[in-house]
């Protein structure tokens, strides 16, 4: 009698081990498997717009205030004639340009000004605002670079010059209809040259182009190459 | 007895539980699959389908999110990253989506700096 009793309990507890290794190897199976991996992905993902240039059928870029006369340049033809070329490949609508004549700077917060400017264009933007652009020569001692191999004695150091340009750009986009600014925003871009022949034309254009980078991803949504990771698990 | 079915039960959920996720994980990595062809719009069904069986996957949410963005979907976009990190805070891989995303979105805080510099000098 003692002995099957003992051999059920043997026979119990071979069960119970059985479950306990099944619930183990299941545990195993739903859990342990179940590290995360990730695929990076390269996408082009647009730029939310701030602004729906859709509702719009033309866009008049006006002459800008300029705060300070260029030499070399002319700054409003250069960033009319710029503007106008870029905006027209990208935007569906009619590109126009317009001269206009500034009082002051406050100027751009006078709606009715603006309401008032062309009062037969409806559903049209303005694009207009100010600029300022500057160059400027920083002087500085400096250690040349070393050759490749090893030398003797100290790096020599020796005065050097440096052409810096910055573009101050306020950009205002207004409505025609209410004279209301859609959209404003102010940039600044500069840029240091080492070679002492860059004109200051050659840098303009570098500096505009920064702009309209930014300008385009802000009011056209752009589309760029970004980062992004998908999850498998 | 009573251990016995208690340890049954156990089984059962587990592997009731391992097979919902093997469900949902197969959506996932369709999905993937479909995205990594450039079909979107297959890769969302996948996505959805996923989190329906399972509400609960952080990964499904984050990659439908990142469809949306594909689509220009911005609110669903940004609903799913805050879903997917509500559900998981700590993943490095959302919170990497979701600052790109917002930084897509948003002017960057070097342009505010330097709007704000030029502020500062007109004033």
């Amino acid at each position: 009698m003692k002995f099957l009793i003992k051999k059920r309990k043997m026979k119990k507890k071979k069960k119970m081990k059985k479950i306990k290794f099944v619930l183990i190897l299941a545990f195993i199976f739903s859990y342990g498997c179940s590290s995360q991996s990730y695929y990076k992905l390269r996408i082009d993902i647009p730029a939310k717009p701030t602004l729906n240039l859709n509702q719009f059928n033309e866009i008049v870029i006006t002459n800008f205030l300029i705060k300070k006369e260029t030499k070399d340049i002319d700054l409003n033809q250069e960033l009319i004639n710029y503007l106008t070329t870029e905006i027209g490949q990208k935007f569906k609508g009619k590109v126009s340009s317009k001269n206009i004549s500034f009082g002051s700077e406050d100027v751009f917060n006078n709606e009715d000004f603006w309401k008032n400017l062309s009062p037969e264009l409806k559903r049209s933007l303005l694009l207009t605002g100010s600029v300022q652009y500057t160059e400027e020569i920083r002087k500085a001692i400096l250690a040349k670079k070393r050759s490749r191999f090893e030398e003797p004695f100290p790096p020599e150091k020796a005065l050097s010059e440096r052409r810096f340009y910055t573009l101050n750009l306020d950009l205002f986009l207004i409505d025609t209809e209410s004279g209301k600014i859609l959209y404003k925003r102010s940039f600044k871009e500069s840029k240091g040259y080492e070679n002492p022949k860059q004109t200051s034309y050659f840098a303009f254009f570098d500096l505009v182009q920064a702009v309209k980078g930014k300008l385009f991803s802000n009011i056209l949504g752009e589309r760029k190459i970004q980062e992004r990771y998908l999850i498998s698990h | 007895m009573h251990k016995k079915f208690t340890l049954i039960f156990l089984l059962f959920a587990l592997l009731l539980s391992g097979f919902c996720r093997t469900l949902s994980d197969k959506q996932i990595n369709f999905g993937i699959q479909a995205a990594q062809r450039d079909l979107w719009e297959e890769a969302i069904f996948r996505w959805q389908k996923a989190i329906l069986s399972n509400p609960e996957s952080a990964a499904a949410h984050n990659n439908l999110a990142v469809a949306y963005e594909k689509k220009e979907l911005w609110e669903e976009a940004k609903k799913e990253y805050e879903i997917a990190l509500k559900i998981s805070p700590k993943n490095s891989y959302i919170k990497s989506n979701y600052e790109n995303f917002k930084k897509n979105n948003e002017i960057s805080d070097k342009e505010k700096k330097d709007e704000k510099e030029k502020k500062d000098e007109k004033n």
